[in-house]
C-alpha cells in the first residue's frame, strides 16, 4: 500500500514538474533522423544518403564536393579538399589534383596528398594496415574508375583511371577523408577511431551513443570560413518510426525531423512548425524489363503507360509533397534537356496507343510488377502503386503485383529481370539516387552493367545509348559534358524507357525556432548557416 | 470389483449430465452470454461479410481519404487510402479472428496430443517431449512469436506457424500434468490390468477426464493469441498489406492519429473489445465447467 | 537446499543448450541476405562475396554454429553486421535499459496488482470485487501497444507533460535517478504495467479468496486470532504462488517490452531486436534472443528456488 501511494505520488509529481523542464540550451539543434542507428562514424558512412548527409559531409570532407548553398538552382560540383583538378591533355586516364593547403584534421594533423593515398588504400588495398572492410563495403563501388594513385608532392596527387572517364570528379565526391594521425594515435584500431573520429569537416563529433544519439560541435578552425557552423551544438537522434518522429517533434524533444509522414503534416503546420522541401535528384519509377517477350519492348505500350497516370491526382496522397515526373530526372535538373515526348496525363492518347498495339480495356495487356511495401526512399509504395494499378486499368493495362519485402527487393534488383527469382515480373518499383551521371543515367541502361554484373535491371542494351554513355565518359569539358548528358536524358524520355511517375521533395519538418536553413537541391545539406532562436 | 465403480465415477462427470449442467450454469450467467453473443456476432459478420452489402474493403479513393466517422456512405469513415472503414473492420475481423484463434485450436490438438502421450507413456517418451517443450518454454511468448515471425518474414501462414509454435508448449505442459495425474489414479491401472489396450484406455478414460481442463486452459489463451497476432501485424511482421487486419490497420492508421484520432482508434478498440469478450467468456466457461486453475 | 539448487542448475543446462540451437537455427531459416542492408546497391558480386567471407557467412551451417558457440563460450558473441559493433556490448547495454523499464513497470504493477487482488479476494462477491475484476480483465485485454500510442498523444503531444521517446535527455548512457531522466520512463513503464496489474490482481484475488474460505482460516478465527493476524497468515501462504507468478511476469515484461519499446523508441532489447529483424542482422538477432531467453531461464530458476525456500513442500514435487 505504501509503495502504491509512492507510485501515485510519482505520477502526481510527473504532472507538477512537467513544465519545470523547458527547452534545451540556446543554439542546440536536435534532429530526428529516419535511420535506425547512428551512421558509421569512421569516414565512409553507411545508412545511404542520410548517412552521408549527417555523418559524412558534416565531420568529413571529400576532394570534390557538392555546392549546397543555393535552394534555387541544381547543385553542382565545387572544389573541396582539392582546390583544382585537371585531366592530362595527352593521356586522358591521368588526373592531377592540387590539394588545399593549410587544412588540418580535428586532431591537428595536416591534410596532405599522402593522407589521400592512405585513405584510398583504406578502401582499395586489402593488404594495407588501414584497410577497413566496413568502409570498403561502402566506398569501393563508388570509385570504379580508379586504377592507381600516387602522391606527387605534399599537395599534389595523381590518379590514373582504368579507361578515360570524365565522371571521375563525381565519383570522388563520395570519398571522405579520415585522419591518418588519429588512426595511428589510437593504436591503428578503427573501432577506437569510431568512438573519437577525426576529419576535416565543419563539425566535430563530440560524443555518440550507438543507436541513440550523436552530438556534434563546430570546428572553429574550418578551412572554409563561410561554412563554420553558427550553432553551439547539433544532436542527431535516430527515430526510424515515422510516428515516433512526429510525436518527438510535436512534444518538443527534437527541433527538426526528416521525412514527416504526410498525414502528420497538417498537425505540424497547425502548431506552427515549418515544412521545408525542395526538388532533388530522386526518382520514383517502374524500371521496365526489356528481356525477350516483355510487353514493355513495345514503345507504344511504354508511352501509353506514361500517359495513363494522373500524377497531380497522386499528389493528394502525398500531401502535395512531390514533383510530378516530366522525365527521368527532375524537371529542374541541369541535365533535363528538351525531350519531345511530353510526359503528361492523357488517357485518350494512351488508349489510342494501346489500341494500335492491340490492347483495350476489354482486352487488356497483362503485366506483372514487382513492388515492396516499404523501403528507404520508396515514399508510400503501396498506395502509390495501387493508384498506378487503377490508372493503368482504366486504359487497358492490367497489373498483377508481386509484393516482396525491402531486403528481398534489393536482392531482386541486383538479380535482374531475367533471373528466375523475379518470377517473370516485368517491372520493378525501385527508387533511385540520381545525383551524378553514373548513378543518374549510366548505371541503369549501360550494356556492360546488365544484371547481375551491374544495376541494369531490365537488360536494356542499345548501341545508340551506349555511344552516348561513352561520350559522357570521354567529354572532359564540363559544359560540353552537360550537353551530352542532356542529350542522353532526352533519349531516356523520348523512348519512354521507364514508367516515370514522381520525384520526392525531401520534406523535413522544422520547429519555428530553426532559422537560416537553405534546402539545397541535393541529397546532402549544409547545416552551417543554421541558428536557433 | 471396485474398479468398476471407480471407472464410472470420473467419467460420469464429463458425461451427459455434466454437460447439461455446464449449459445450465452458462445460461444463468448474463455477462458470459453477452460476450458469447458479441463473439458470435463478430464471427458471423466475418463469415458472411461478402453478403452484407458492404463496400469493397480493398477499393480506395485518394479523394475520399480519412473521412470522419459518420460520413454519409461511410458510416465509420474511410482509412488512409479512402477505403470504407466499416467494411475493413468487418473483413478485418475475419483475418484477425482467424489468425487469433486458429493457432490456439491447432496448438490445442498438437499440444494436447503431445501432452497426453507424454503423460500416459511416461519414461523416455515423456522425457523427450517434455524436455523439448522446456526449451521452448525458455522463451517468453512474445519474444518467441516475434523471433519466429521475424525470421520467417511477414505473411499469414508464417504468423499461424509462429503463433502455433508459441502455444504448443503451455498446452502440452497442462495436458501432460493432467494426464499424469489421471494416470496415477487407481482405476486406470485397473483398466490396464484388465487387458485393455493403451489406445482404448486413453480414449475412454484419459481423454474424457483431461479434456475439460485443457480446453478451459486453451480458451484462456485465445485473447493473448489474438493480441499477439495483431501485435505482429502492428510490428510489420504479420499480415501483409493491403489485407484488412486490425493490427495492421492500427499500424497504417497510426500517422492519421493527428488528423482523425477517433478513426485511427477504431481497430485498437476492436482488438480490445474482442479480447475482453474472449477473456470474460473463458472465465465464464471455466466456472461453468467447474475447472480450477 | 543447496542440493536442490544444484539439481535445478544441472536440469537447466540441456535447456540452455536447446535454447542456443533454436536461437541459431531461427535466424538461419530467415529468407533475405544480411548484407543487403549494409552494402550500397551498386556493390558488385565480388565485393559482396568478400564481405560474406569477412562475416564467415560462406561456411556450412554446422561449422558456423560450432564457431558461434565456441566464441560464445569465450564471451564473444560476434559482431553486428549492420553496425559492426560487438554484439555483446550492444545486447547488454540494451538489456540493461529493458531491465530498467521492466523493473519500473513491475514496481508500478505489483503493488497495485497485489493491493487490488487482495481487496477483491477479501471482499469477494461485493461490488469492490466486481470493480477490481473489471479492471484486471480490462488490463489483460488491452493491446498495450495501442494504449502506448494513445498515452503519447494525450500526455506528450496534447498536454506536453511527458516526453514521448528516448531514455533521457542525453541518451541511456548517462542515466541517473533524477526527474529529468525518470520522466522519460513514466509513459513506457505505465503502459507496460497495465497487463501485469491485471494478471497479478487476478492471481492474488484467487489466492486470497481461496485461503480465506479454507477451513484452517476458520480454525484460526476459532482459535481467537485477530483479523490482522489471520490476514498475515493468509498472506504468507499465498506468497509462494504469488512470487512465482510475479517472477514469471518479470520475465514476460522483459520479453514483452518489444512492442512498447518500438512505440516509445526506448533503447532496449526489444528495440534492438526489431531493428535486427528488419536489417536481417543475424549475429545481433541471435545474440539478443539468446540473452533474453537465458535471462528468462535464469529467472525461472530463481523463482523455483525462492519458492522452495518459502514453502519447502514444493521441493519434493
Amino acid at each position: 500500500m505504501r509503495q502504491f501511494t509512492k507510485g501515485f505520488a510519482a505520477l502526481a509529481l510527473a504532472a507538477g514538474l512537467a513544465f519545470a523542464q523547458g527547452a534545451a540550451a540556446q543554439g542546440t539543434l536536435r534532429i530526428g533522423m529516419t535511420a535506425a542507428d547512428i551512421p558509421l562514424t569512421t569516414g565512409q558512412t553507411d545508412q545511404g544518403g542520410e548517412g552521408m548527409r549527417f555523418m559524412g559531409y558534416t565531420v568529413y570532407d571529400s576532394l570534390i564536393e557538392w555546392d549546397l548553398t543555393s535552394a534555387d538552382k541544381p547543385s553542382v560540383l565545387i572544389p573541396g579538399l582539392a582546390s583544382e583538378w585537371a585531366v592530362d591533355a595527352e593521356d586522358k586516364t591521368k588526373w592531377t589534383f592540387k590539394l588545399r593547403e593549410g587544412v588540418t584534421f580535428h586532431d591537428g594533423s595536416p591534410f596532405t596528398s599522402e593522407v589521400v593515398v592512405w585513405n584510398l588504400d583504406k578502401l582499395l588495398d586489402e593488404t594495407s594496415e588501414q584497410y577497413d572492410s566496413r568502409q570498403a563495403a561502402q566506398g569501393k563501388s563508388r570509385i570504379p574508375a580508379v586504377a592507381s594513385y600516387t602522391a606527387v608532392d605534399e599537395y599534389t596527387l595523381e590518379i590514373v583511371t582504368k579507361e578515360p572517364d570524365a565522371t571521375l570528379p563525381y565519383q570522388l565526391a563520395w570519398i571522405l577523408m579520415s585522419s591518418k594521425a588519429q588512426f595511428e594515435a589510437l593504436g591503428k584500431d578503427w573501432e577506437a577511431f569510431a568512438a573519437t573520429p577525426s576529419g576535416t569537416g565543419p563539425w566535430k563529433l563530440e560524443t555518440f551513443v550507438p543507436r541513440e544519439r550523436a552530438e556534434m560541435v563546430p570546428n572553429t578552425d574550418y578551412w572554409d570560413e563561410a561554412r563554420i557552423p553558427k550553432l553551439d551544438k547539433m544532436v542527431l537522434i535516430p527515430l526510424p518510426e515515422p510516428n515516433a518522429r512526429a510525436a518527438a517533434l510535436l512534444s518538443g524533444q527534437v527541433d527538426w525531423i526528416e521525412a514527416p509522414a504526410p498525414d502528420t503534416i497538417p498537425a505540424m503546420t497547425g502548431n506552427g512548425f515549418v515544412i521545408s522541401s525542395n526538388a532533388y535528384p530522386h526518382n520514383w519509377t517502374w524500371h521496365l524489363s526489356r528481356v525477350d517477350g516483355s510487353p514493355w519492348n513495345d514503345i507504344r505500350v511504354r508511352k501509353a503507360a506514361n500517359l495513363a497516370i494522373d500524377r497531380e491526382g497522386m499528389g493528394a496522397l502525398l500531401g502535395g509533397l512531390m514533383v510530378p515526373a516530366k522525365g527521368f530526372l527532375p524537371p529542374s535538373s541541369q541535365w533535363f534537356g528538351e525531350p519531345t515526348f511530353d510526359v503528361r496525363y492523357d488517357p485518350e492518347e494512351a488508349k489510342a496507343l494501346l489500341a494500335e498495339a492491340g490492347y483495350s480495356v476489354e482486352n487488356p495487356l497483362k503485366v506483372k510488377a514487382l513492388i515492396s511495401p516499404s523501403g528507404s526512399g520508396q515514399m508510400l509504395p503501396l498506395p502509390m502503386n495501387e493508384y498506378i494499378q487503377q490508372s493503368l486499368a482504366e486504359v487497358g493495362i492490367e497489373v498483377e503485383f508481386m509484393v516482396v519485402e525491402w531486403n528481398q527487393m534489393i536482392n531482386l534488383w541486383r538479380a535482374g529481370a531475367a533471373d528466375p527469382a523475379v518470377e517473370g515480373s516485368e517491372s520493378i518499383n525501385f527508387t533511385y539516387f540520381i545525383q551524378d551521371p553514373f548513378t543518374g543515367l549510366i548505371r541503369h541502361l549501360s550494356c556492360d552493367l546488365i544484371a547481375p554484373n551491374g544495376t541494369n535491371w531490365g537488360h536494356y542494351c542499345d548501341p545508340e545509348m551506349q555511344a552516348l554513355f561513352e561520350q559522357i565518359k570521354t567529354t572532359f569539358d564540363p559544359a560540353e559534358q552537360d550537353a551530352v548528358l542532356r542529350k542522353t536524358h532526352e533519349k531516356f524520355v523520348n523512348d519512354a524507357l521507364f514508367l516515370m511517375v514522381t520525384h520526392d521533395v525531401a520534406p523535413r519538418a522544422l520547429s519555428p525556432k530553426v532559422k537560416g536553413f537553405v534546402q539545397a537541391q541535393n541529397w546532402y545539406q549544409n547545416f552551417s548557416s543554421i541558428t536557433m532562436e | 470389483m471396485s474398479a468398476v465403480e471407480t471407472l464410472e465415477e470420473p467419467v460420469a462427470e464429463s458425461g451427459k449430465g455434466y454437460w447439461s449442467g455446464v449449459g445450465a450454469r452458462l445460461m444463468r450467467d448474463p455477462l458470459t452470454l453477452l460476450c458469447m453473443s458479441v463473439i458470435l456476432l463478430l464471427i458471423l459478420s466475418a463469415v458472411f461479410a461478402p453478403w452484407l452489402g458492404l463496400a469493397d474493403p480493398y477499393k480506395g479513393s485518394m479523394i475520399a481519404r480519412l473521412k470522419p466517422i459518420g460520413t454519409p456512405g461511410h458510416i465509420l469513415g474511410t482509412d488512409e487510402q479512402g477505403r470504407d472503414m466499416l467494411a475493413r473492420l468487418i473483413y478485418g475481423g475475419r483475418l484477425t479472428l482467424f489468425i487469433g484463434l486458429t493457432p490456439v485450436v491447432l496448438a490445442f490438438f498438437i499440444g494436447g496430443t503431445l501432452g497426453i502421450v507424454a503423460g500416459y507413456a511416461g519414461g523416455w517418451v515423456n522425457t523427450l517431449i517434455m524436455r523439448t517443450v522446456d526449451v521452448f518454454f525458455a522463451f517468453p511468448s512474445v519474444l518467441l512469436a516475434i523471433a519466429i515471425s521475424g525470421a520467417l518474414g511477414a505473411g499469414i501462414v508464417n504468423s499461424l506457424v509462429s503463433l502455433t509454435i508459441v502455444f504448443i508448449p503451455p498446452l502440452t505442459r497442462v495436458a501432460e500434468a493432467v494426464t499424469s495425474g489421471v494416470r496415477a489414479l487407481d482405476y486406470i491401472d485397473a483398466a490396464r490390468a484388465s487387458g485393455a489396450n493403451a489406445l482404448t484406455v486413453i480414449r475412454v478414460h484419459v481423454i474424457g477426464n483431461v479434456l475439460s481442463p485443457i480446453f478451459v486452459y486453451a480458451t484462456s489463451l485465445t485473447s493473448v493469441c489474438m493480441i499477439l497476432a495483431a501485435g505482429l501485424s502492428f510490428l510489420g511482421i504479420g499480415v501483409r498489406p493491403p489485407e484488412p487486419e486490425w493490427g495492421l490497420m492500427l499500424n497504417t492508421l497510426r500517422s492519421a492519429i493527428y488528423v482523425n484520432p477517433w478513426l485511427s482508434a477504431l481497430p485498437g478498440l476492436m482488438i480490445f473489445i474482442t479480447s475482453l469478450c474472449l477473456n470474460l467468456l473463458s472465465d465464464g466457461v471455466r466456472s461453468a465447467m467447474n475447472v480450477r486453475d | 537446499m543447496f542440493s536442490y539448487f544444484l539439481r535445478r542448475v544441472i536440469l537447466m543446462l540441456p535447456v540452455a543448450f536447446g535454447v542456443s540451437v533454436i536461437c541459431f537455427m531461427l535466424v538461419q531459416i530467415a529468407p533475405g541476405d544480411p548484407l543487403t542492408a549494409i552494402m550500397p546497391v551498386d556493390a558488385t558480386a565480388d565485393e559482396q562475396a568478400a564481405m560474406r567471407a569477412v562475416y564467415g557467412l560462406d561456411k556450412p551451417l554446422p561449422v558456423q554454429y560450432a564457431i558461434w558457440i565456441g566464441n560464445l563460450a569465450q564471451g564473444d558473441m560476434g559482431r553486428s553486421i549492420a553496425s559492426g559493433r560487438p554484439v555483446a556490448g550492444e545486447v547488454f547495454g540494451a538489456v540493461n535499459n529493458s531491465l530498467l523499464l521492466a523493473f519500473s513497470a513491475a514496481v508500478i504493477a505489483f503493488p497495485i496488482g497485489i493491493f487490488l487482488g487482495f481487496l477483491a479476494g477479501y471482499f469477494r462477491d461485493s461490488w469492490i470485487d466486481r470493480v477490481v475484476t473489471a479492471i484486471s480483465i480490462a488490463g489483460v485485454s488491452v493491446p498495450n501497444y495501442w494504449l502506448g500510442i494513445v498515452l503519447v498523444i494525450i500526455f506528450s503531444v496534447n498536454l506536453g507533460w511527458l516526453p514521448s521517446m528516448g531514455a533521457g535527455p542525453g541518451g541511456s548512457q548517462d542515466w541517473s535517478w533524477d526527474w529529468l531522466h525518470m520522466r522519460h520512463l513514466v509513459l513506457p513503464a505505465v503502459t507496460l504495467a497495465v497487463v501485469p496489474i491485471g494478471i497479478v490482481a487476478r492471481t492474488v484475488r484467487a489466492l486470497a479468496g481461496d485461503l480465506l474460505t479454507q477451513d484452517f482460516v476458520q480454525a484460526l478465527y476459532a482459535k481467537g486470532m485477530s483479523r490482522g493476524d489471520v490476514l498475515r497468515h493468509v498472506a504468507r501462504n499465498a506468497a509462494a504462488t504469488a512470487l512465482s507468478v510475479m517472477g514469471l511476469q518479470l520475465g514476460y515484461l522483459l520479453g514483452g517490452s518489444i512492442l512498447i519499446e518500438t512505440v516509445f523508441n526506448w533503447p532496449g532489447s526489444g528495440f534492438l531486436l526489431s531493428n535486427a529483424i528488419f536489417q536481417r542482422d543475424l549475429p545481433l538477432l541471435q545474440g539478443t534472443i539468446l540473452v533474453l531467453a537465458l535471462f528468462f531461464v535464469g529467472m525461472n530458476l530463481i523463482v523455483d528456488v525462492a519458492q522452495a525456500a518459502i514453502d519447502p513442500r514444493i521441493k519434493r514435487s
